[in-house]
């Protein structure tokens, strides 16, 4: 094992990588992946977050138990987008918005005097 | 770590990093970033990160928007590689009723110099052939691009400490007092002390300015996005709604929820949002997503960022935005004129937070 040893196999991240943003102060798994993109493939950190956790301890000296997990989302495996749509369209009380209806219903719609 | 310096800015995101990049151009004050987490732990790592221009109204903001957006070609010379693309930005429409509407946005916009085209179904389907021919036209402008948040924020901070700016992490401000000509601020890790402050907390921003007995009027606002695995490239522009990442990954989404800070995701809203993939971009049905998230952004009250002095409480400044990965070139140069010079090159009086006050006399 040496510093190109590949951690996270889905975005080829290596140990040299992982260790440089520990050196820039990171402190858990989720740090680590926003600067280096380890765990954000598709297998979603199950591979690389107990090898990641190691380093963190390796490198800060931190008990395993105080470095936290991988924040887990949904879908937690792949899922095809067309099984996560419900089909029909979204209600009007839905939170999901049109951008272009957005800038629209703006329009003169400035609601204090310039 | 030194306790004393020039300007203390509270708060590493997009805004944050990037006005202490450009107050560190000059090599001029000592300068102290603290954040209660690491970078790209809030709302600048949870986006999909648009530079977006066209639909922001009235158009005087969207033209502060359009300053920004031309600036990034120059950032990314001196910071590095961010990854900005100026792709085009489409808003797509449903209806032909919307057409007039489109046309009210073109006419405004051109006022601040934003040129937009209202395309038709057959315009829209030669630019971007992979989006849904439902769609009834759409607006188009060339100013509308992305960026990549995480490089975005990384290289703001790498080029500030280049210019010796001192960054805190894991350090959350408790308390903030202000003796004589002194701020001196409290924290999880001792305290500091700075002759000016900057308040640059996102949408923790509230709760700095209660710490200096100042009502800061911004909401938190949940976003939820969809990603999917890496596509062969399938979108050439950045759509109201979707875009397409270098690395061939697609992000989806367009909610707004206030739920205070919740950064769940919740599968009504992921219902929602697969609908509008498909609807916009069929071929995404066949997509596998890898994963949803959650980002809270903060809002002010009207919608349009705060920028400026904070009243009764001298060589106290405030940044807070919604758009604050669009924003941040503009605002870290304004910021830093602000400081310098004491007047901006742009008027900022309409994003000055007294605004507020008036609106309720």
């Amino acid at each position: 094992m040496d510093q190109s040893t590949i951690v996270c196999r889905c975005e080829e991240i290596n140990i040299d990588e992982i260790e440089t943003a520990i050196k820039m102060g990171a402190e858990t798994f989720d740090d680590i992946k926003r600067l280096t993109r380890c765990g954000m493939g598709p297998c979603q950190a199950k591979v690389c977050m107990n090898l990641v956790r190691q380093l963190i301890y390796d490198y800060a000296g931190k008990p395993l138990s105080d470095i936290p997990p991988a924040r887990l989302r949904m879908p937690l495996k792949v899922t095809r987008m067309e099984t996560l749509a419900s089909n029909d369209s979204p209600s009007s009380s839905s939170s999901v918005i049109s951008v272009f209806n957005e800038s629209a219903s703006n329009q003169g719609g400035d609601i204090r005097e310039k | 770590m030194k306790n004393s310096y020039d300007i203390a800015i509270i708060g590493s995101g997009a805004v944050g990093s990037s006005i202490a990049y450009h107050l560190s151009e000059t090599k001029q004050k000592d300068i102290l970033v603290i954040d209660k987490g690491f970078p790209l732990a809030g709302t600048s790592g949870s986006t999909q990160a648009w530079v977006w221009v066209h639909p922001k109204t009235p158009s005087w903001y969207g033209e502060l928007n359009m300053y920004s957006a031309e600036l990034y070609p120059i950032l990314e010379k001196k910071i590095g590689d961010v990854e900005y693309r100026r792709t085009g930005g489409i808003a797509p429409f449903f209806s032909e009723s919307d057409r007039k509407d489109a046309l009210k946005l073109a006419e405004a916009q051109a006022e601040a110099g934003i040129n937009i085209d209202v395309l038709s179904r057959k315009e829209v389907l030669e630019k971007e052939p992979a989006l849904s021919p439902n769609i009834a036209g759409a607006t188009f402008s060339q100013l509308d691009g992305n960026v990549n948040p995480f490089r975005l924020v990384e290289l703001y901070i790498k080029a500030a400490k280049k210019n010796d700016v001192t960054f805190s992490f894991y350090n959350r401000v408790h308390d903030i007092q202000k003796r004589k000509d002194t701020f001196t601020i409290h924290t999880e890790k001792g305290e500091f002390a700075a002759k000016q402050l900057i308040l640059a907390g996102g949408p923790w921003t509230k709760e700095l300015g209660n710490m200096i007995n100042i009502t800061i009027p911004v909401k938190q606002v949940r976003g939820q996005i969809l990603v999917t695995e890496p596509l062969a490239p399938l979108l050439k522009h950045t759509i109201g709604g979707i875009r397409q990442a270098n690395n061939g990954e697609i992000l989806i989404g367009y909610s707004k929820e206030e739920v205070g800070y919740d950064r769940r995701t919740d599968l009504d809203v992921i219902h929602d949002t697969a609908n509008m993939a498909v609807q916009y971009v069929p071929d995404l049905a066949k997509a596998n997503v890898v994963r949803c998230f959650s980002g809270i952004r903060v809002m002010p009250e009207d919608g349009l960022p705060i920028i400026g002095n904070l009243p009764g409480l001298e060589n106290a400044f405030i940044a807070s935005m919604h758009s604050g990965i669009t924003l941040s070139p503009i605002v870290g140069t304004l910021m830093s004129e602000l400081i310098f010079d004491g007047e901006t090159s742009i008027d900022i009086q309409n994003y000055d937070i007294q605004r507020f006050e008036k609106m309720k006399a």
